[in-house]
């Protein structure tokens, strides 16, 4: 009996060796361990057996059963993971065709940049403001203390849309006193949005064109402090090793008035092309708020200072991406919006 | 302004400091320099040579072979020159010498004749007859016979000077001079700055000086005049003549070029007058109705009544600051000048010179501003000059008019409130020192200073003036970082409309859309091309007053239009496949001319352009947007002109308003902006919802139940859109209508004309418990019951 069913168990194995699919495998099963099965035939037959030698058949064809099971299910296994790996690769694709799915569009690069702008200074503590761009000569001069006969005022700088009372601002700045005369001190704002001048469009110059405007106004504010923000400023977005001087220049709206120049990222300030041999390049126009705006706005200027600084968007942008013609931001050629993102 | 560097020297000792220097230290103390002009660098190893003698080069007869004297040598050149003689003095570009134009001059043989070098002409050194007399002629620039031998030309020329070109900025007119930037650059220097000359003899004058009568002192607060008499009209000395080269100005006589000299040396604007034809009395005044008067460029002026004039007792003599009648002007037989320095003020100049479309000098000058400093200086300048070159005698007789020339201004503040405004701690002495050094009497006590001004500082009006002063000198680079250290802390960060206003940027760009910038003004020739009626509101931009061009003229009120140029350009540069938006403002008027500002509406426009682009694309981004603003709105077909009548939408609100268009681009339309291929376009206005805030929802608890499906199909007639029968599909089902999704439409043989075949899948779900066959059934029939009787639908099996 026991040569029997050691016969058995070798035929099997032999049989699940040389087996080739899942489907043989599952015969295999059912010809020896089903219903009908020549080993479940051993079980069978074992009541016919006297009751000394049922113990130890029972024994064997168990062992026999196990042996069998672990065969098959090894071999289960092995074909499952063949036949599984032929279908995958039966799937394979060429991944390098690309088809023109929707891809992501993207923001145009002077957004790119103000968006960075409103992250640096809102995680700070600034907010930002909107106001008008058809403002009133009132916001956009007259309460910065630009007075009636200053040349900014001129029609050759400045569009207008109703002489002496309604023009298309020309500064961010104009935003300065519409949120100064809501909000009282402490004040942290930044005002970004398209400012116009009267210039025509070349490389460098574009009648419309975007300002940040930057406006900090509490007790004992200081020049220090407007250079230790722009300085931050300037690191943020030209590298960690930017530096900035100031150097004195005159805005009414302003004093002290002072030019800003961050040290010039291309050639890290030994002087090249871009920054004409000097090693610094003009990225803004900044100052202490002057007291007669403070005045206007109904903040004491004994009490208050403050620091305002205006940014050309259009300028950085240029300096950071390296764009060397204004006119490429407004003709929206696809192959120039799709560079930056 | 321009600051040639010799004349600089008339006033401040500046050692050998080089000219990049001084560049270097006056852009620290606020003023750039734009360029250092050094004339005749271009010019190297040009020298004086008189000809000795001329012979006929024997191989070519226009040549002529001249031994030329170098001073210290002899040389031969050979000329093709045809004025050239024996005994004249020329210029001689020797061997390797450079002329402007980088041209290299080296000895070479002339047909057969070695010539070292080249005669030049006035052309071939790039100069003119303001340079010297004789350099515009045709034929070598033949120099007076004095000129000493083998002398480098630039000196003889004058062409030796380095001239900086400063640019000022406009609070301060005192530095548009020369004296006023050597009072600068003195104080950076820290040395002294020179007295101008001031002194003149006097003498009595022969007739009464004429009157003066200002009528409005707010525009002429001061107007002084001199007479000079035994007037000499000559040319003036080389020295002067050349000075006013460098400034660009042309020589003409010694009396007018010494007023350019003053207006240029001190920056005071002087007009001298034949005194007899000012001789009933001066009256400044506003020009009267229809006056006239022809300027000293010949030409004639209508002037208004808003402009001041100098007049006689009849009629305008000059436009005040801006230029002399020709009538009144100096002349070769002026025996006497009456010599006017006044004050104007600069916004009236200005728009008088604006007006008349009419610059000078003096214009120019008195648009930036003078003051009372200057007038006196200027007047005394001039008078000295006068004297010094014996152009008149000045006389005793004197007319100042006007007001009283005011007290220098003081100002009271302290050492510590410019620290604080500064930031930094300066010593109150150093503080002193820089301000004295400026003109600017200190008298401090206590750290309390007094500070008197000096007249032609009319831009210091407090202490943050001062303290600019203060850390102009003494150095911006003396200001350390700090970083808002006393200020109180904020909450920061964006409106709920910018949130919004990036939140559909990112929608769009989600959507594969690249964001464009259009410029906010526009031709309204764009509304035609559009195919707005001639009335229609859209229309009503503002218009610019003074706008670049016509395609740039007015405000627009739509975005579409840029938007189609945007595409238009790709298109032309073979850009074929692509989508742009952008989010900007439509400028909407209350009523036109505006009286009150425009509301600014943002608005979004977009553009899909392509063959793989359809109208459900397009709807699919429209209702992302719509969504994430939480609109509520409905579709109708649109029939808006520019789109394609049965390819577009008008997206209306729950109030009824069409906020907006979207669908296929209509095939005229695409014509007008020269387009060819596929676009969708559509422009949303956000306005209305771009404040709205996200709401924050409640929970609600998931389904406990199972959803359903069944599938229905029928035949119905075309003209009834998917959209009506969803809709009621799900009125019919009620409560237990989850969803229902379109699975496919068919029109074909096997269905009658007119008709199509529509399939749904419906989804029922209840809350509240498993539904059992019968009710799905009686759901289902309730459905189809309504189809068959509003459309007479035909259900299929």
């Amino acid at each position: 009996m026991q040569n029997k069913i050691n016969v058995l168990v070798a035929e099997t194995i032999e049989k699940i060796n040389s087996a080739q699919t899942q489907k043989e495998i599952t015969d295999i099963k059912v010809e020896v361990m089903g219903k009908n099965g020549a080993l479940t035939s051993f079980m069978r037959n074992m009541k016919d057996l006297p009751n000394d030698q049922k113990p130890l058949v029972g024994k064997f064809v168990n062992e026999a059963r196990v042996k069998i099971e672990s065969v098959l299910d090894a071999k289960f296994k092995e074909i499952s993971e063949k036949e599984l790996k032929a279908k995958l690769d039966a799937e394979k694709i060429d991944i390098t065709i690309d088809k023109h799915d929707r891809k992501m569009g993207g923001i145009h690069p002077i957004n790119i940049v103000r968006r960075k702008v409103v992250d640096f200074f809102t995680s700070m503590g600034f907010i930002v403001a909107d106001s008008p761009e058809v403002e009133t000569d009132y916001y956009n001069f007259e309460a910065l203390n630009i007075p009636k006969d200053h040349p900014a005022r001129e029609m050759q700088d400045t569009f207008y849309v109703v002489p002496e009372k309604i023009v298309l601002r020309t500064q961010t700045s104009a935003g300065q006193i519409r949120t100064m005369e809501v909000n009282k001190p402490p004040i942290k704002m930044i005002n970004v949005g398209r400012v116009y001048r009267s210039d025509d469009i070349d490389a460098t110059h574009s009648p419309v064109f975007h300002q940040i405007e930057g406006l900090v106004v509490d007790e004992k504010i200081t020049m220090c402090d407007l250079k230790g923000i722009l300085e931050k400023f300037a690191k943020a977005f030209f590298g960690n090793e930017t530096n900035i001087r100031f150097r004195p220049s005159y805005f009414p709206f302003t004093e002290p008035s002072v030019e800003v120049d961050a040290s010039c990222p291309h050639c890290k300030g030994k002087g090249c092309r871009v920054c004409k041999g000097t090693g610094w390049i003009e990225i803004l126009g900044a100052g202490m708020v002057n007291r007669n705006v403070l005045k206007v706005c109904d903040i004491d200027p004994d009490k208050y200072t403050g620091f305002a600084f205006g940014v050309g968007l259009d300028r950085i942008t240029s300096i950071i991406y390296g764009i060397n013609d204004l006119r490429l931001e407004f003709e929206n050629d696809i192959r120039f919006l799709k560079q930056f993102n | 302004m321009k600051l040639p560097l010799s004349w600089l020297k008339d006033y401040v000792d500046i050692g050998d400091i080089s000219a990049k220097e001084l560049a270097d230290k006056l852009l620290n103390i606020g003023f750039e320099v734009e360029e250092i002009i050094e004339l005749g660098k271009d010019i190297i190893n040009v020298k004086t040579g008189k000809i000795i003698s001329i012979e006929k080069h024997p191989n070519a007869d226009k040549l002529k072979v001249c031994e030329t004297d170098m001073g210290d040598y002899k040389t031969i050149i050979v000329t093709g020159a045809p004025n050239v003689a024996e005994g004249d003095i020329v210029p001689v570009a020797l061997n390797d010498s450079y002329l402007p134009g980088d041209k290299h001059i080296v000895s070479s043989p002339l047909r057969g004749v070695m010539s070292n070098g080249m005669f030049c002409s006035g052309s071939e050194l790039a100069i003119d007859n303001s340079v010297i007399e004789g350099a515009e002629i045709n034929g070598l620039l033949i120099l007076p016979p004095e000129t000493p031998l083998g002398v480098d030309i630039r000196e003889i020329l004058g062409l030796t000077e380095t001239i900086l070109d400063v640019s000022v900025t406009s609070n301060r007119p005192d530095c548009q001079s020369i004296y006023g930037l050597s009072r600068e650059i003195a104080t950076i220097l820290n040395k002294q700055v020179k007295q101008p000359d001031l002194s003149y003899k006097t003498y009595p004058a022969e007739q009464a000086i004429p009157s003066v009568a200002i009528e409005n002192t707010d525009i002429c607060p001061l107007y002084t005049g001199r007479m000079i008499k035994d007037i000499k009209i000559e040319r003036s000395p080389k020295w002067m003549r050349d000075r006013l080269r460098y400034m660009g100005i042309r020589a003409i006589n010694n009396v007018v070029d010494i007023t350019n000299y003053v207006l240029m040396e001190i920056g005071q604007p002087l007009h001298a007058f034949d005194i007899n034809l000012v001789l009933g009395g001066v009256q400044v005044r506003s020009a009267k109705e229809n006056e006239t008067i022809v300027a000293l460029d010949g030409k004639k002026y209508n002037l208004t009544t808003d402009m001041l004039v100098i007049a006689d007792s009849q009629k305008p003599v000059a436009i005040a600051g801006v230029m002399g009648g020709e009538y009144s002007g100096i002349n070769d037989d002026t025996h006497t000048v009456f010599l006017e320095t006044a004050r104007f003020a600069k916004g009236s100049v200005r728009s008088t010179s604006r007006e008349l479309g009419l610059r000078s000098d003096s214009s120019a000058k008195y648009e930036k501003g003078v003051d009372f400093y200057c007038v006196e200086t200027g007047r005394e300048r001039a008078l000295a000059l006068f004297d010094k070159l014996g152009a008149g005698k000045v006389c005793d007789a004197k007319v100042d008019a006007g007001v009283t020339i005011p007290e220098k201004k003081v100002i009271t503040t302290t050492a510590q409130r410019i620290c604080d405004l500064i930031g930094i701690d300066i010593d109150v002495k150093v503080m002193t020192e820089i301000l004295t050094n400026l003109g600017i009497e200190v008298v401090e006590k206590d750290g309390v200073m007094n500070c008197t001004i000096p007249l032609y500082r009319e831009d210091i009006d407090n202490y943050t003036d001062l303290a600019e002063e203060v850390i102009r000198y003494y150095g911006y680079d003396n200001i350390t970082s700090s970083f808002i250290a006393f200020a109180h802390p904020t909450v920061g960060g964006m409106s709920a409309r910018q949130k919004n206003v990036e939140n559909v940027k990112d929608i769009m760009v989600s959507y594969g859309a690249y964001e464009a910038l259009t410029y906010s003004f526009i031709t309204p020739k764009q509304y035609d091309l559009l195919g707005y009626d001639k009335d229609s509101d859209m229309r009503k931009c503002i218009p610019i007053l003074n706008p670049l061009s016509e395609e740039l003229s007015v405000m627009r009120t739509q975005l579409i239009g840029s938007m189609l140029n945007s595409v238009y350009i790709n298109l032309s540069r073979r850009n074929n496949n692509f989508r742009l938006f952008e989010i900007a403002k439509a400028y909407i008027p209350e009523s036109l001319p505006i009286t009150k500002l425009p509301k600014e509406n943002e608005t979004l426009s977009f553009a899909f352009v392509g063959d793989n682009e359809d109208f459900y694309q397009a709807k699919e981004t429209v209702s992302a947007v719509l969504n994430s603003l939480g609109i509520d709105y409905k579709l109708e077909r649109s029939n808006k002109q520019f789109l394609h009548p049965g390819i577009s939408a008008d997206i209306i609100d729950n109030e009824g308003e069409v906020i907006g268009s979207f669908g296929k681009l209509h095939p005229k339309t695409a014509d007008a902006f020269k387009i060819e291929g596929t676009v969708f376009v559509g422009e949303i206005t956000l306005e209305k919802y771009i404040e709205n805030e996200k709401k924050i929802k409640k929970f609600s608890a998931l389904p406990k139940f199972q959803v359903i499906d069944r599938d229905i199909a029928m035949v119905i007639d075309e003209e009834i859109t998917i959209g009506e029968i969803i809709e009621t599909i799900k009125n019919a089902g009620g409560s237990w209508c989850d969803s229902v999704e379109l699975f496919d439409v068919y029109r074909g043989s096997q269905i009658e004309k007119g008709k199509k075949s529509v399939a749904f899948k419906i989804y029922i779900r209840c809350d509240e418990k498993t539904l059992v066959d019968a009710e799905i059934q009686e759901f289902m029939s309730n459905i189809i019951n309504s189809l068959t009787n509003n459309y007479n639908a035909q259900l299929r099996s």
